[in-house]
């Protein structure tokens, strides 16, 4: 499918220069370039200015609770694994209030792309201190500096266990899609953090802010990703090393990928050998008739035996 | 010997004696012999040096509660002694190890009789466990049970450990010799039939399962951890996806987030957990996504009593989260109950697309067994209006998206699932149109927008209209015409029916109505029960009646005469009669006058 078919034709109302723009055009490239109909993607996000995306990609939206909706995503992936199941939401959504999910789900690594709109800022509720925000910032949004220490999401997503951990920005169109499509190809849970900014609110991150300070990891330089179970060590604390650098340079790229992890669904596998054929939302659990298909006999049998 | 029609056996020791299972011991030996059980596990973990007891009551027709008193009791140690003995009925038996326990003067009225348990056990073992055996194979005898079965019972019980097997039977034969030597005392009428038991949380599983219920999640808590405990140790055979999440928050978005994707999805909790899941309650019936929730009371807000029974969470599931919005609520009666309503839940979430909320508690799910006497019912499925086909006619697609939550005259809307090709829509947390677009953002305000929201807050509210009409009627148990009425929902109908049987059979007139279609209410099948009614008393296990508060709210029925339970206990039907003949004498009283 082409680039233009994933636009839709609601009104896409962020401000101004806001960096969510950027996201939803590489958003809607990546997904073209993925050749998946547009029907197999279902897109979660939560409540921000960025969980609005789902209105303006035409593919299945799910919009949920404030910060629930990397939960609800791995339900739906579980029910049926088919769905190209991508989370995307605002860094108060998955850091503030979703930040025990965001961390949960590390442990599983269901197969889903998390993709973080980082801007420092809560944008839809006018511009309150988000958990990126570093202490002692004061965008023209606050009264008095920030109090609270920012969360570093390259740190944390290593720590949580993300398999695919990557930053990108949301200016650079054709590097954040490229990131995208192989947030997507990864099997496990990816996170993609995205710089972008908020003119609204945030007059510290800036276009300009960025612009002079971000460079790229790439090869020959640079390479996070794990081939062999021997290269794990070395690759993830130069991961976690570079998850640090932040200041008159700061990275963009892919810092961490080890598809050598099995994803939740291979875990669930092992265990129910019919799972890949028939998980939860493809098993028929009546005719057409409607009459009830689970063996009742075998039920019965898990009766207290006497 | 007495042939009677029921019987009471307690149980009491220090936690960690093995009470559990020697119980279920008793109630296996009572199963296999044709006869109905009843059992309660009572843990007070508070008391100090730990005391447990389990309650066992046993019937030729089928049991419900506690039932009367205790007509065996078998205290281990002081403290169950001293904490149980005032329940021992006339006529009834106390059986004791001397060496751990010091009897009291009980009068002639109850006998007292001295076993050497653990003097028996040390003989076949050097732990003192098998004191159970000895004590529970006594007990065999005191009801006039063959040695077969309690042999039988045994081997099968160790069936994986053949030496602790015959070890056990050993000394269970000598255990029981001292109950030959006491003879026989009461005794029920037995048969080889054998009768299954299992409490709420397994059958309302297995009706969940039967219903098609392929994805579970939890986050542990009790007494609800028995479902997660079966769901896994069903999953591979049943094809069942389990989930345990990092909170109930995480929970309940995953179960929504599978019943989006299409599969029958559940999940259960406490009280506590439940208070945490709200917001996405609200989010189930603002997205029209079809989930059953279950909550497994217990007592107290906060943390409350973790052990114990309560039926106090009624008011936090009519008053959920914020606004209004439709929901269906259950309480199933006993564990028979559970199986049919875990059906039904399911076929109703996916008709009216809302979340359908389950209160058991801890009596009926955990902390009691209860005999099985009907095979579960083969089900039919109906998941409403479920597309599975891309029905893309102009009415419901725009070329671009399905309309979701389109304005129908039955209020409910077809839906697609995620992964239909072309059949791409959006989900709604957020007030939206018929497409699922935002109320609040460019149209906020604007009489289009107003005029949407009202019809979106109908539509989803009018669908309690249909489902009232469907929501059963209570119970009518006993007789069409008496002189008071008990009504009761959930798991207080139980020792309801016990006690109004035993009143019944010495002369007085009472009927019961057993509530467990709880809302929305039928009122239109309920009104002339309740109006008909001579004189009404209810029974619940809270502070405030939450259900007298629902009936009158719904009804205008105002229940003045309340036995209110919020102990932690379970309701005893001797209380209910205590009540219920202190109304009567009232009566009648006033009738003189
Ligand atoms: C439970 C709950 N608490 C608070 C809110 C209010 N709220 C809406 S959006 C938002 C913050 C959004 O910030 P972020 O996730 O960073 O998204 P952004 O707008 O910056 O894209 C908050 C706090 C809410 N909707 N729900
Ligand atoms: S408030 Fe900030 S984040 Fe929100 S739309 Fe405006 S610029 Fe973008
Ligand atoms: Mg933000």
């Amino acid at each position: 499918m082409a680039f233009s078919s994933f636009k839709t034709d609601v009104w896409v109302d962020w401000c101004p220069g806001c960096g969510d723009f950027g996201i939803l055009s590489a958003l809607q490239m990546a997904m073209a370039e993925y050749k998946k109909p547009a029907s197999d993607y279902a897109i979660f996000s939560g409540i921000g200015c960025s969980g609005k995306i789902i209105h303006y990609v035409n593919s299945t939206g799910i919009h949920n609770l404030h910060g629930r909706s990397i939960p609800m995503a791995i339900g739906a992936k579980l029910a049926n694994p088919r769905l190209e199941v991508i989370v995307a939401g605002g860094d108060g959504d998955m850091l503030g209030i979703g930040v025990g999910h965001f961390v949960s789900a590390g442990r599983r690594n269901v197969d889903l792309s998390v993709l973080l709109f980082d801007n420092g800022v809560y944008g839809l509720t006018k511009g309150q201190a988000a958990p990126t925000l570093p202490r002692g910032i004061k965008t023209k949004s606050l009264s008095e500096p920030n109090i609270d220490t920012n969360l570093n999401p390259i740190a944390l997503a290593l720590t949580a266990g993300y398999t695919f951990v990557a930053r990108a920005y949301a200016y650079d169109i054709k590097f954040l899609k490229d990131l995208i499509v192989r947030a997507m190809k990864h099997r496990g849970s990816a996170l993609l953090d995205i710089l972008q900014a908020c003119p609204t609110y945030n007059d510290i991150n800036t276009k300009e802010f960025y612009g002079s300070r971000l460079y790229k990891l790439e090869e020959p330089d640079w390479d996070g990703v794990v081939r062999k179970p021997e290269e794990w060590n070395d690759k993830y604390s130069k991961a976690m090393q570079k998850a640090l650098e932040w200041g008159d340079k700061i990275p963009i790229g892919l810092f961490y990928q080890n598809e050598l992890v099995p994803s939740y669904e291979d875990r669930i596998s092992q265990r129910l050998t019919a799972y890949a054929e028939r998980p939860p939302a493809l098993q028929s659990i009546s005719t057409s008739d409607g009459t009830i298909m689970t063996d009742l006999s075998e039920l019965l049998k898990s009766k207290r035996v006497l | 010997m007495q042939e009677v029609k029921d019987i009471t056996i307690r149980l009491g020791a220090a936690a960690g004696d093995g009470i559990q299972s020697a119980g279920e011991i008793l109630a296996k030996l009572l199963s296999r012999s044709g006869t109905y059980i009843s059992t309660f596990n009572g843990n007070q973990s508070a008391i100090r040096g730990g005391h447990v007891w389990f309650h066992v009551h046993a019937g030729t027709h089928p049991v419900y509660s506690m039932g009367y008193g205790v007509d065996y009791l078998l205290p281990f140690t002081q403290l169950a002694y001293d904490e149980h003995y005032s329940l021992v009925n006339k006529g009834g038996i106390i059986i004791y190890d001397p060496s751990a326990v010091t009897a009291r003067d009980l009068g002639a009225d109850i006998s007292q009789i001295k076993s050497p348990f653990l003097a028996t056990a040390l003989k076949y073992d050097k732990y003192p466990i098998m004191k159970n055996t000895v004590a529970v194979a006594e007990v065999a005898a005191l009801i006039g049970l063959g040695f077969d079965v309690v042999e039988e019972t045994i081997t099968s019980q160790f069936a994986k450990k053949p030496e602790i097997a015959k070890k056990n039977v050993e000394a269970a034969k000598e255990g029981y010799g001292f109950g030959v030597q006491a003879g026989v005392r009461k005794a029920l009428k037995y048969s080889d039939k054998r009768l299954p038991f299992l409490h709420a949380n397994y059958t309302f599983s297995i009706g969940a399962v039967a219903a098609g219920c392929r994805f579970y999640a939890a986050y542990p808590m009790s007494p609800a951890s028995p479902i997660v405990h079966w769901m896994t140790a069903h999953a591979k055979k049943l094809g069942i996806t389990v989930f345990l999440g990092e909170d109930e928050i995480s929970v309940i978005n995953a179960t929504i987030g599978a019943a989006h994707a299409g599969a029958r999805a559940m999940c259960a909790t406490s009280g506590g957990g439940f208070a945490l899941m709200q917001e996405a309650v609200g989010e189930a019936a603002m997205t029209e996504t079809p989930v059953v929730v279950v909550n497994v009371m217990r007592t107290g807000p906060s943390t409350g009593l973790p052990t114990k029974t309560s039926q106090g969470d009624l008011n936090m599931m009519l008053g959920i989260s914020q606004d209004d919005f439709p929901r269906a609520i259950f309480a199933p009666r006993n564990a028979p109950d559970a199986y049919d309503i875990a059906v039904r839940s399911f076929d109703i979430a996916e008709r009216y697309q809302m979340p359908v909320m389950v209160l058991l508690d801890f009596q009926i799910a955990d902390g009691g067994y209860m005999t099985i006497d009907h095979d579960f019912e083969p089900v039919d499925i109906n998941r409403g209006k479920l597309l599975n086909s891309d029905g893309t006619d102009k009415e419901l697609h725009n070329g671009t998206w399905f309309r979701r939550y389109q304005l129908t005259p039955d209020n409910i809307s077809p839906r697609p699932l995620p992964g239909t090709p072309n059949m791409m829509y959006v989900a709604k947390t957020d007030e939206h149109d018929e497409w699922g677009h935002d109320l609040s953002d460019v149209l906020a305000g604007l009489k289009e927008s107003v005029l949407m929201r009202e019809k979106m807050q109908e539509k989803r509210m009018k669908k309690m209209e249909q489902l009232k009409a469907e929501m059963k009627a209570p119970e009518l148990v006993g007789q069409t015409r008496a002189d008071l009425t008990v009504v009761s929902w959930g798991s207080s109908a139980n020792p309801v029916r016990e006690a109004m049987e035993v009143m019944n059979s010495s002369g007085l007139k009472i009927n019961a109505l057993e509530f467990s279609d709880i809302y929305p209410l039928n009122t239109q099948a309920i009104v002339p029960l309740l109006k008909s009614a001579e004189r009404l008393m209810i029974v619940e296990a809270n502070y405030t009646s939450q259900f007298g508060g629902l009936l009158r709210k719904e009804i205008g029925i105002d229940i003045k005469d309340a036995l209110l339970k919020y102990n932690g206990e379970p309701i005893y039907p001797v209380e209910v009669e205590r009540m219920v003949r202190n109304i009567m004498v009232k009566e009648v009283e006033s009738h003189v006058h």
